[in-house]
């Protein structure tokens, strides 16, 4: 086991490396650079500012620059904001992950009860009932579902705010601010669990079914154990299997932020803040936070393969 | 002048707005002429109807304030206005988003403004002289100002702000380095000298600069907002302005408000600044709140005092509807246009360049399925600007015969599959525009007007604006779709004409015509310029104007004393807003 | 439709064996019987019929446009209505459906043949070839697309690829740079699979790989293939109208029901023009629920294990 890690961490080393060299290109090759924006300047000043950003550099010095910098904690200065990255990211970070953290625990828990009880009651009314509401969910654009929920809760009954995370000027604190900003999340992770727990549900139900019939199922129910301790201990345990290997994917996913729900509900998150560098092609800023979000990706990948040996130690790593 | 920086700025933004405009932009938050630049290159409204738009043209009072909602009711010392992305950085001078210009245009004020025309007018300056070369601006302040610190500011002040953006590691774009050049700017910058020679401070009330050659912009952009020398300048060295980074969310300036609190993605708090010049403003707190995309929902429910919106008729109605707002229409300042690619051989010739105007139907693209909610251009000036002319200018209605016939005349016959063709080759025109619903819907409409005239439109949508700048750069177009940013003076609206921008375009009497027209500050001097000017890109026509952007403002009733001016936006009236 | 169950049957026959397709046939008659999994092809081949012929009928030109009766509610004469350009939104969003469904379909099928393949390949060999396919995986993974893709249109602007042919060029990319979430789930329901009873029974008989991996291994995972792709065919279809958001996709005024939906997504259109984006929502939403409806009943035949 040790060995493998280390093994692993190894290779997580190597994975990150080639990313970054690949995301630097990449966001290098892009049309356009953070001067372009403003095509009005005179060409001699574009040449100067690019000469003060280091554009004009090859781009491999560029990188090894970059590489060097972060090397010694140095992600640099957003050249669009005009302030750390690091600053950035913990401005806008921690918006999205608390969103993201509630409607993942909404998802997964809706997920896998509904999955399996639609399971155990296979082509039963509320399978089938359960099964067109959550193609439904799916199939409907997220801006609709947003819009929709706003114009009725919001700006018709006034039951919920219209978006934002605080009300403009407010200065509660204590119980009161969280819960305002409860208030506030309450729309968008209404939209974001409903977005999510199509699939989940779809994949819990579809182990769920192969688990059930298996012989060890038949085994336990012939010992004459009760159905719920059947379903919830023994089958529901192997259906979760593969799903494991889900979690370590949402890692990314917590901290990447979702830019249509924050949009749309006028969010402070992180998911904006990307598209707005990446639209001006702030380097400093969107290769900080593609890193980060490769980093987690990495990490999460690990914790998927390991959750995956415990749940089932037959697999080996 | 700092509306000036703004607008250049908004371009940078123009890009970040992609996301909003693509999306919804039925109320662009603009708060400030800013905004509705930046959107104006991205989207236009997406809805129209048919049945004939009674136009508005004078402003509405809110017709029953008791709808008001309860929220909005509640507030009495605060104005909420919505305002896209402010970022944080709010020096003047250093900022990269035209947002963050909005905000420091109520932390700062400058020397010299502008009226509603782009007059200058007085600010921090009291007066100012001009000497009879036009090379030599004394600016004298009015006595005893203050920064929101307290602190006193003179003239040394205005001699430190000029001298730092001429520090070879700016990276701003202030125009004080791109439009005019102040003498011995440019040996301080290369380190060759230790002060700026053209600027001499005779009193701590008086100041002189002098630059190299006479600008009619000059005054604007040398009157713009002043930093404190006690402040920015403790730590400057030259060639260093790293440690500015760390001032921006700090900022100490001259303003009507000072920051109270900046809440990322959140909002801009303010609050009455007691040593602003003109007296402490009426209401104690004024906040921007980031509201990206759709207004609608936080003007309805009074969470925002003021949205504006694209002055479509459904736009409209649904305002009027809503009863507790006060509305007023106004015209953008600036302009859409097609650029043509003058370095194309077919484009070389003025008959195929004015045919294509005269074959797109720009009334259906610009006017009809955007509600009304804009005005065909036929020149590079804006109605509402001071050098707007319509005499001996061509309309360019539309008219396909005519485009047909002018074709002809060029030498350009129909072949065998409907398009045109000249010494075998085809007629093709390659439209370069970004994502937008605005493109759209030009693409869509385009490509039936010139089929018809045996024009074949292959259209290309770029991702984002850099993206598109990036393929307008290369050179590989035909037409290419742009508008300008707020324009603050005349000349601001045909540079692009003589500074190379516009490739392959060359001539010398527009040249002539605008060195003439910066020459000399005689407004009516320069109005018989800008008319001949006008009259003669006209007909050359190397870009195809496109449209005037019409927008209304919408803001609560209880709110007393708010103007709109086409430059300033609300910044100018900001101090005298007043909730009865 | 054709595609559809063509797409499928391409995957089994490189698979079949004469007992095997027997089993197929038997497959087919028992699906049959479901009588919403039947409901829903016949919806699926109502769809394509639909949308392939029927702007063939409509007295509305292709993307006519008509300043007269811009943004009119249904009547008598547009059924739909018509949109901010006087166009008849029956008849695009007809035409919309060609090009929505071929793009869903065929992005589903190439990312589901890379996806499952490569992660039965690596589940199977182990050693060096897992890691060197699950770590290009890896890689893959820590890449953000949005770049990728602007980089793409960029590169397809410079190559002057055609604009009516860039769509399918950049499904196909999208397609290829989505495989490797799919070949990971695919290689961890394969590893199990590996470690099973048969599987064991399998290498004592001495099968050879190809046997192994194509009789043994990959058809207990096609109940899951069927799951996923079906729900894929969904997020394809809205994933077009991500690519034309980018205006990576389909160029205007060339409609497909990804971009005529997002051509109403302000509070102002939601509010007052309801048929400028319910029947594009309407005929995706229907058409999603039809094919995981059928993909579902393909699922419960096609499992060996289930016996009703």
């Amino acid at each position: 086991m040790s060995t493998y890690l280390m093994r692993r961490l190894m290779y997580m080393i190597l994975i990150l490396l080639g990313a970054s060299l690949l995301i630097f290109l990449l966001y290098a090759m892009m049309p356009g650079d953070f001067v372009t924006n403003n095509f009005k300047l005179p060409a001699e000043r574009k040449a100067e500012l690019r000469e003060i950003y280091g554009l004009n550099k090859p781009v491999l010095e560029r990188y090894m620059n970059w590489m060097n910098n972060a090397f010694h904690g140095n992600f640099g200065f957003s050249l669009s904001q005009q302030k750390p990255v690091l600053t950035l990211f913990n401005d806008y970070i921690w918006n999205s992950f608390l969103l993201a953290i509630t409607s993942t625990f909404f998802t997964w828990l809706l997920a896998v009860v509904i999955g399996v009880v639609a399971a155990y009651k296979q082509y039963s009314w509320f399978d089938t009932m359960v099964m067109i509401f959550i193609f439904a969910a799916m199939s409907i654009p997220s801006f609709f579902i947003g819009l929709f929920l706003i114009k009725i809760m919001a700006v018709d009954l006034k039951w919920l705010p219209p978006g934002g995370m605080l009300v403009t000027g407010s200065n509660a604190t204590g119980m009161e601010y969280i819960k305002e900003v409860v208030h506030h999340m309450f729309l968008p992770v209404v939209v974001m669990t409903l977005l999510g727990v199509g699939s989940l549900t779809r994949y819990f139900r579809s182990n769920m079914l192969d688990v059930i019939r298996q012989d060890f199922i038949r085994t336990a129910r012939a010992k004459g154990m009760k159905e719920r301790v059947v379903l919830y201990r023994h089958a529901l345990r192997n259906a979760m299997l593969p799903a494991i290997t889900l979690i370590g994917f949402e890692l990314p996913g917590l901290f990447g932020g979702s830019l249509i729900i924050e949009k749309i509900f006028n969010w402070p998150g992180i998911g904006q803040l990307y598209m707005q560098s990446f639209t001006v092609r702030d380097y400093p800023l969107l290769m900080g936070f593609t890193m980060f979000i490769a980093i987690l990706t990495v990490i999460g990948t690990l914790i998927s393969d390991i959750l995956y040996h415990v749940a089932d130690p037959r697999v080996k790593l | 002048m700092k509306k000036l920086l703004i607008t250049l700025l908004s371009i940078t933004m123009a890009s970040s707005i992609l996301l909003a405009a693509c999306s919804n932009d039925s109320s662009t938050p603009a708060s400030n002429s800013t905004q509705t630049s930046a959107a104006d290159t991205k989207g236009t409204e997406n809805s129209s109807t048919t049945t004939a738009t009674t136009e508005l043209t004078a402003p509405i009072a809110a017709s029953d304030l008791s709808k008001l909602p309860a929220q909005a009711q509640k507030r009495t010392d605060t104005i909420i206005v919505g305002l896209t992305d402010p970022s944080g950085a709010f020096t003047p001078y250093f900022q990269q988003s035209g947002y963050d210009g909005n905000v420091s245009s109520v932390l700062y004020a400058s020397l010299v403004t502008v009226d509603d025309k782009g007059l200058p007018i007085p600010d921090l300056a009291e007066k100012w002289d001009i000497s009879s070369d036009g090379l030599t601006y004394t600016f004298h302040l009015r006595k005893e100002l203050k920064f929101s610190d307290g602190t006193p500011l003179t003239a040394e002040d205005v001699a430190f702000t000029w001298t730092l953006i001429h520090d070879k590691s700016y990276d701003g774009q202030s125009e004080l380095l791109t439009t005019i050049a102040i003498k011995g700017g440019k040996a301080y910058k290369e380190g060759k000298a230790k002060s700026i020679e053209g600027i001499k401070i005779i009193d701590p009330q008086t100041i002189a600069v002098t630059i190299e050659k006479p600008n009619a912009k000059g005054l604007t952009i040398l009157g713009s907002e002043i930093l404190s020398k006690a402040y920015y300048g403790k730590d400057y060295t030259f060639g260093s302005l790293d440690y500015i980074k760390k001032l921006h969310a700090t900022p100490v300036g001259t303003g009507p408000y000072k920051l109270e609190k900046f809440i990322p993605g959140q909002e801009v708090r303010f609050v009455a600044n007691e040593f602003y010049y003109k007296g402490k403003p009426k209401t104690e707190h004024f906040i921007y709140k980031t509201t990206e995309g759709d207004t609608w929902q936080f003007i309805e429910t009074g969470e925002q005092d003021y949205g504006s919106f694209q002055a479509t008729q459904e736009n409209i109605d649904k305002l009027k509807g809503l009863g507790f707002l006060n509305i007023i229409p106004y015209t953008a300042n600036n302009y859409g246009y097609l650029q043509f690619n003058l370095e194309h051989p077919t484009l070389k010739d003025k008959k195929v360049r004015q045919a294509l105007t005269y074959g797109l139907d720009r009334k259906t693209i610009y006017v009809d399925a955007n509600q009304g909610a804009g005005q065909i251009a036929n020149i590079p000036a804006s109605p509402i600007a001071w050098s707007y002319t319509e005499e001996g200018i061509n309309p360019y209605n539309y008219d396909p015969e005519k485009a047909k016939q002018l074709l002809d005349e060029a030498g350009w016959k129909e072949g065998a599959d409907g398009i045109r063709e000249k010494d075998g080759q085809k007629l093709k025109i390659h439209f370069i525009g970004s994502k937008s619903k605005a493109t759209d819907i030009f693409i869509a409409v385009a490509k039936e007007n010139y089929t018809a005239i045996g024009v074949q439109l292959e259209a290309e949508q770029f991702a984002d604006f850099n993206a598109q700048i990036a393929k307008f750069e290369s050179g590989d177009f035909d037409l290419v779709s742009f508008s300008t940013p707020i324009l603050g003076d005349p000349s601001d609206g045909v540079i692009s004409f003589v500074n190379g921008e516009v490739k392959g375009y060359d001539n010398p009497k527009v040249k002539e015509l605008y060195e003439k027209g910066l020459a000399t500050s005689d407004i009516e001097a320069r109005k018989a310029v800008y008319k001949e000017l006008y009259q003669i890109i006209n007909d050359d026509a190397p870009y195809i104007f496109t449209s005037y952007r019409k927008l209304v403002v919408a803001y609560n009733g209880r709110i007393e004393g708010l103007s709109i001016s086409p430059l300033r936006g609300l910044s100018a009236s900001l101090p005298d807003w007043k909730l009865k | 439709m054709s595609s559809i169950t063509g797409g499928l049957a391409d995957t089994k026959q490189t698979a079949a064996s004469p007992i095997r397709s027997s089993l197929w046939r038997q497959a087919f008659r028992r699906l049959r019987k479901n009588k919403l999994a039947m409901a829903g092809l016949a919806f699926i081949v109502f769809m394509f019929l639909v949308c392939f012929f029927g702007p063939l009928f409509s007295p509305y030109a292709n993307n006519k446009i008509n300043p007269a009766i811009m943004n009119q509610a249904p009547s008598f004469k547009h059924w739909l209505g018509t949109d901010l350009l006087g166009r008849d939104v029956l008849t695009r969003l007809l035409q919309a459906g060609r090009i929505s469904l071929t793009v869903g379909i065929a992005s589903m099928i190439i990312s589901v043949i890379i996806g499952s393949i490569l992660g039965a390949v690596a589940a199977y060999y182990r050693g060096i070839v897992d890691q060197i396919i699950m770590r290009i995986a890896d890689l893959l993974l820590t890449i953000p697309s949005l770049p990728i893709l602007f980089i793409l249109g960029a590169l397809l602007s410079e190559w002057k690829v055609p604009v009516e042919y860039r769509m399918y060029i950049v499904m196909l990319m999208l397609s290829f740079v989505g495989w490797p979430g799919l070949a990971r789930l695919v290689r961890s329901q394969m590893l199990t699979i590996r470690e099973r009873e048969y599987m064991q029974a399998a290498i004592v008989l001495g099968l050879n790989d190809r046997r192994k991996l194509f009789n043994h291994m990959i058809p207990n995972i096609v109940p899951l293939l069927i799951v996923i792709s079906t729900l894929s065919i969904g997020g394809a279809i809205l994933s077009e109208s991500v690519l034309s958001f980018f205006g990576l996709g389909v160029m205007p005024p060339t409609p497909t029901w990804g971009n005529m939906i997002d051509a109403a997504n302000n509070l102002i259109d939601f509010e007052q023009h309801p048929w400028l984006w319910i029947p594009p929502g309407v005929a995706i939403f229907t058409t999603v629920i039809a094919i995981n409806i059928f993909g579902d009943g393909l699922r419960d035949v096609l499992d060996p294990k289930q016996k009703k």
